[in-house]
């Protein structure tokens, strides 16, 4: 007898949280993390999937629905809506559709002088005094093309932006829950993560300063950029501790940028970047929540540091790392996801795919903690034979 | 470490709130809680924009 919805979702969370814990499951999990992939699945532009929130959740539901044997999956990979950002007139995306190809991905653009820096070099004591009154007073209305900041003449665009900006994110983080329950209930599909945490360094240098300013405020101004860190960091945790699953099955996400080797330094990292990233992940996980460190780029040289963290506490996704090689530094304290080439799943053929998911099953399933999954994250490039090829492949050979 | 103004989950403390009124008539607790819940999700919206967007 074919099993309900709800029986596939117990199983496959059961399956999901034994192997995020390091344990063996009944089968390898397949949690996809699948963007504009899921849009091409379903038969949506990026356009749709990122700036239309019903067909932007409605391509996972499809994707659930079109590939077999997903066991979690993101619940919106293409994390930024557009028409939430458009509403009040956010100033560093290229949207599709508009500033792009109807079918390109959305696109960051960072400020690319210290003029237009969201954040200036002599703001930092600001920020560090008071980080809620700068974010309100200062970067909002910097980074939105309607916002203005108190003291100036106020405006009607202004007054409007703010309005839409609640309503269009209240309404946004309404959809993400209701579409979590239809991934449960219409597809027995385990929504995968709950929660984001951003290395408190790395919302300095992505969001605040930029890539270059923080390179220059690294020998300019080392002691207000470790400061700036060090008031950012409950904010982050407490974020992210406030957003997360409340059963705790589910981790939050963790995008891990410039602490990738080839931004900076180890000596940089050490000392700027992973004293914070390490206290707020404790601090989650004293919480009750795992935190899925989505190692985009290379991290090899800075591995050996997260071996402090507690057991368990995290789950190390690879993205350009020898996966074997993060095994065997991590691999005993610490679940392991990736493994799927991108390049293979956008230029290869499924017989390629099945092999590689054959060979990964084959060498990581019988340990345990090993959850499959593309390099990184998946978008429209993504032949969509070779991802049911990859779920396939799970399915036939992961169950060990 | 660096401390600062900053209270993780507030915007606007009940505190500096409360200075407002002269006098709380009836149940001050209801008040206050419903001042925090609208305060905490104001701060939750206000850090999605910047780590969520």
């Amino acid at each position: 007898m074919a099993k309900s919805m709800q029986e596939l979702y117990e199983e496959r969370m059961d399956r999901y949280w034994k192997a995020n814990h390091l344990q063996k499951p009944d089968k390898v999990p397949f949690r996809p993390c699948a963007a504009e992939l899921a849009g091409k699945i379903a038969g949506y532009t990026a356009q749709q999937v990122t700036h239309d929130p019903d067909l932007g959740l409605d391509a996972v539901v499809k994707m659930c629905q079109a590939v077999p044997g997903i066991d979690a999956t993101v619940v919106n990979m293409v994390f930024v809506n557009t028409s939430v950002t458009e509403s009040y007139g956010l100033k560093y995306y290229k949207v599709p559709g508009i500033d792009l190809d109807a079918d390109d991905s959305f696109q960051y653009i960072e400020p690319q002088t210290e003029e237009d820096a969201f954040m200036k070099v002599e703001e930092y004591d600001r920020f560090i005094e008071d980080p809620n009154e700068f974010v309100m007073n200062v970067w909002l209305p910097r980074t939105s093309k309607y916002m203005v900041p108190p003291g100036e003449q106020n405006t009607w665009k202004n007054n409007l932006a703010w309005l839409k900006n609640g309503i269009a994110i209240q309404q946004y983080f309404q959809k993400l829950g209701a579409n979590v329950a239809r991934m449960q209930t219409e597809t027995g599909t385990v929504s995968s993560l709950a929660g984001a945490l951003k290395a408190p360094f790395d919302i300095l240098a992505d969001k605040f300063r930029g890539f270059r300013g923080i390179a220059y405020d690294l020998h300019r101004c080392p002691d207000k950029v470790l400061k700036a860190t060090e008031a950012v960091a409950p904010h982050m945790a407490w974020n992210c501790i406030a957003t997360a699953d409340p059963s705790r099955k589910v981790p939050c996400s963790h995008w891990m940028h410039r602490g990738a080797t080839g931004f900076f330094s180890e000596e940089v990292f050490e000392k700027f970047h992973w004293p914070t990233l390490k206290m707020v992940t404790e601090q989650i996980w004293e919480a009750g929540i795992q935190t899925i460190y989505y190692a985009e780029g290379k991290w090899a040289r800075n591995l050996k540091h997260f071996r402090q963290l507690p057991e368990q506490s995290i789950i190390f996704h690879c993205d350009k790392d020898d996966i074997y090689e993060v095994k065997r530094v991590l691999g005993d304290r610490f679940a392991i996801s990736g493994g799927v080439p991108n390049d293979m799943l956008a230029f290869g053929e499924p017989a390629d795919v099945k092999k590689r998911v054959k060979q990964l099953i084959t060498d990581f399933g019988p340990d345990g903690g090993y959850l499959l999954d593309a390099e990184a994250i998946m978008q429209q490039d993504v032949k969509v034979e070779n991802f049911i090829a990859m779920a396939q492949a799970c399915e036939e050979y992961g169950y060990i | 470490m660096q401390e600062s103004k900053s209270v993780p989950g507030v915007c606007f403390p009940w505190e500096e709130k409360k200075k407002e009124y002269a006098e709380i008539k009836g149940d001050e607790e209801v008040v206050k809680a419903w001042w925090e819940t609208y305060d905490v999700h104001a701060y939750v919206h206000l850090w999605f924009c910047v780590t969520g967007l």
